[in-house]
């Protein structure tokens, strides 16, 4: 076994207690883990509160789980914020705080203390905003069940999370533009630097937007009516875009890059075409700027009824479609060649372009007027399969960079087993609500069945597997957060654990600690 | 040559402004709006195609950015510096306690925003201090080739404004949170409690004035618990209230006593 070390700079002979040190480090992987794990406590979080609107599904009448369709519409939302906004974003975040710098040949990130400066207002965000929504706030109508304050701390934990979001986006750009080492062009960075390269990009000039709709409402709650925007009686209405097509597939986007670095170190072949991956990633991440698709202020034809929606839409599909058959070309190509087993990332990489594709094809789907989805429980399923996908690449990245993350390996077959019950709860959860919304059932169920638009008994049927699937999601997040658990306390990685030969293996971070980081100078207290 | 970063965002550049033509021509744009942006005509879809644009101009800015600076290739900036060999990309930065206080002035000024304007305030005073202090620290990072001189530098700089303005807060709002205490107590109780206060205070200060040894890391921890328990019971005594008060004398001129139960 070789330990994988990290190269450290002391100012001073007096080591940083562990409170000093967890508060104020400043060393990317140990903000990338705090991001890590901060994202999967608060997914399972968000898949509680999933799973107890499944359960409310199953019988709207008696609205045994929530008492009220305020309540259920606040947890309906909080599932769809929390797994975005809360989860699968920070997660990658994440990953790529640890995983880019070294990538791209830099011992550390750039400007470390926004970083860390980006992880705690986000997690101080995400705690505001759960607990907005947990005592009546959330995006509902306030003035019904929700309390206006309640809302307006869930508004304003929702600022905090997207300013913590940019924040740390702009330090992983500013790492990928300015931070590589000598001779790495930037057409030749890993496709995972690429895809968040991308998708950041997207990200900082679409989050924003979604931080005006944010203020706008806060500024209708709780402002004069003088100035009032006329948007506080449709939060989610205003706020929506952000969770559907096209914007779920920004979110996404970095999971290409996950199985565009797995798939040719697994199958040991290099891309057949690597220029035309980036052309790829870039082209779908143009296609993914969602923030116009909003419906504040709509006039005349609503938005998503419009060609440009529609277009972009059907678009998209193709280039998901190019990338799928470029790894599955890399894996025809290496697996003739491969003795050994192929590891278990490998798998859950490749599903995860499936499912994505899914989504796309799905969003296409919603986009056509004729079948009417655009309300429907397709809606819901699109997210679902999109944001799975998503939680899918989250996972094998995971397991593929978690030595180099953690410095300990993890059981992979647990791994394994977690990421593939995830994998059965999305398609259960999204393969019956695409049904159910061909069958015109609403995206929003609300307590009134036939207004919501529930119209033959065969969607009792799809909600129950719909609950199996929101259980197995729960189990497969929970299998995740044990695995991580595991990892901590696993022996000690290899230094390039899959032969990978590439240059996060090999480059070392820089740790720089002060002696007395609390105060920033030399006081000693003591011996 | 056209850098691999210019031609990323000016692609993005290029395709958000396609789209913003073709969203305000089919959304009910006249003939020369979308392409005069709104200048001669109508450009459809407000909402839609300001989005648009306004990303095209971001988009465009950094390509512009990206090819001014050659993608900030090491080479690129070797050369524009004269030198044989790339200088570091960045420079080293310790660990620093800013970040985490500057996130707790965000979070309590959203706290405020929803509570009470003074805790608003409060949490816009904390922001400012931490601007104040990053800055500095970032300054005197870089203001010498010497750790150790620049260390100093700060030092002298921060040292005299730092210690008084810490003792000033850190008392005051000891102060205070004690004075909720005793307020909510009873009578007897604020006796015990300022007793009890001033004994622990005094037998702490007496043992570490006599065993100079001990570690940094029980030290804090102490003191860390301590001013944790105190401003919870003061929070806890703030948000219980006052005990009743019943005045004695009376009058107009106000020469009155209070008696508390």
């Amino acid at each position: 076994m070789t330990e994988t070390t990290a190269d450290t700079i002391r100012t001073g002979d007096v080591v940083p207690t562990a409170l000093e040190a967890a508060v104020t480090t400043t060393d990317h992987l140990r903000i990338g883990r705090a991001w890590l794990a901060s994202g999967v406590l608060l997914l399972v979080v968000s898949l509680v509160a999933g799973l107890m609107v499944s359960a409310e599904r199953m019988d709207l009448t008696g609205m045994a789980v929530f008492g009220d369709v305020d309540s259920l519409f606040r947890f309906w939302s909080a599932y769809r914020v929390g797994f975005v906004l809360l989860a699968v974003v920070p997660v990658f975040v994440g990953l790529a705080t640890a995983v880019v710098p070294l990538q791209v040949g830099a011992s550390s990130i750039v400007f470390p203390r926004a970083a860390a400066l980006g992880f705690w207002v986000w997690v101080l965000g995400a705690v505001f905003t759960v607990a907005g929504f947990a005592i009546d706030g959330g995006l509902g109508t306030p003035g019904a069940v929700s309390r206006t304050d309640a809302v307006a701390l869930t508004l304003l934990g929702l600022l905090m999370v997207i300013g913590g979001i940019c924040c740390a986006t702009v330090c992983i750009l500013t790492t990928i533009v300015a931070g590589r080492t000598a001779g790495m062009d930037l057409s030749r960075v890993p496709l995972f630097t690429w895809s968040v390269l991308v998708a950041g990009s997207i990200w900082l000039v679409t989050l924003p937007v979604l931080a005006a709709n944010a203020v706008l409402i806060y500024v209708d709650l709780t402002g004069r009516s003088a100035i009032a925007f006329g948007v506080e009686d449709t939060i989610w209405g205003q706020l929506s875009w952000a969770f559907s097509h096209p914007q779920v597939y920004a979110f996404a986007l970095p999971l290409v890059g996950i199985a565009g670095d797995i798939v040719p170190v697994a199958a040991r072949r290099r891309h057949g075409n690597h220029q035309a991956l980036l052309v790829l990633t870039a082209l779908i991440g143009v296609l993914s700027f969602g923030a116009y698709a909003q419906a504040a202020f709509d006039i005349g034809t609503p938005v998503r009824e419009q060609a440009v929606f529609v277009v972009e839409a059907f678009l998209i599909v193709p280039l998901a479609l190019l990338v799928l058959v470029g790894l599955v070309d890399v894996l025809r190509r290496g697996v003739g060649s491969r003795r050994t087993r192929m590891p278990a990332p490998l798998y859950l990489s490749v599903l995860s372009v499936f499912l994505l594709l899914d989504g796309m094809v799905l969003g296409a789907l919603r986009a056509v007027a004729p079948l009417d989805l655009l309300e429907r429980s397709t809606t819901g399923a699109q997210f679902t399969f999109t944001i799975g996908a998503a939680l899918l690449a989250a996972i094998a990245g995971t397991l593929w960079w978690g030595d180099l993350i953690v410095g300990r390996v993890a059981p992979q077959g647990f791994g394994l087993a977690s990421a593939l019950a995830v994998a059965v709860g999305i398609v259960l959860v999204a393969v019956p609500d695409t049904i159910s919304g061909f069958m015109g059932l609403a995206d929003f169920t609300g307590g009134d069945r036939g207004g919501a638009g529930n119209p033959e008994a065969g969607v009792d049927v799809l909600n129950t597997v719909a609950l199996v699937g929101s259980a197995h999601l729960l189990v497969g997040a929970l299998g995740w957060l044990v695995t991580g658990v595991l990892r901590l306390r696993g022996a000690r990685s290899l230094a390039d654990p899959w032969g990978a030969h590439t240059l996060e293996w090999s480059t070392s971070s820089v740790k720089v600690t002060s002696e007395s980081p609390l105060l920033d100078a030399a006081v000693e207290v003591g011996a | 040559m056209l850098t691999t970063g210019f031609k990323l965002w000016f692609g993005l550049c290029a395709a958000a402004l396609s789209a913003a033509v073709f969203a305000g021509y089919t959304s009910g744009g006249t003939e020369t709006g979308p392409i005069s942006l709104g200048w001669k005509g109508g450009v459809g879809d407000h909402v839609t195609y300001v989005l648009f644009v306004t990303a095209a101009a971001v988009f465009g800015l950094l390509a512009v950015i990206a090819i001014a600076f050659r993608d900030a290739d090491s080479e690129a900036v070797a050369e524009v510096l004269g030198v044989d060999t790339p200088p570091p990309a960045q420079t080293q930065v310790g660990s620093s306690i800013w970040p985490v206080l500057g996130a707790l002035g965000v979070a309590t000024l959203v706290i405020g925003l929803v509570v009470s304007p003074a805790l608003f305030v409060v949490g816009l005073l904390l922001l400012v201090a931490v601007s104040l202090e990053w800055t500095m620290t970032n300054w005197s990072e870089r203001a010498t080739g010497d750790p150790e001189v620049n260390r100093e530098l700060r030092e002298r700089l921060l040292r005299p404004i730092e210690i008084p303005t810490l003792a000033f807060v850190g008392i005051g709002v000891l102060v205070l949170a004690i004075s909720r205490v005793l307020l909510a107590s009873s009578v007897n109780g604020a006796v015990l409690v300022a007793g009890v206060v001033g004994t622990c205070v005094f037998g702490a200060a007496f043992l570490f004035s006599r065993r100079p040894n001990i570690p940094r890391r029980v030290v804090s921890t102490v003191l860390i618990v301590s001013c944790a328990a105190v401003l919870a019971a003061g929070i806890v005594a703030a948000a219980t209230g006052e005990r009743e008060f019943h005045q004695l004398g009376g009058g107009s001129g106000g020469d009155h006593v209070e008696v508390g139960e």
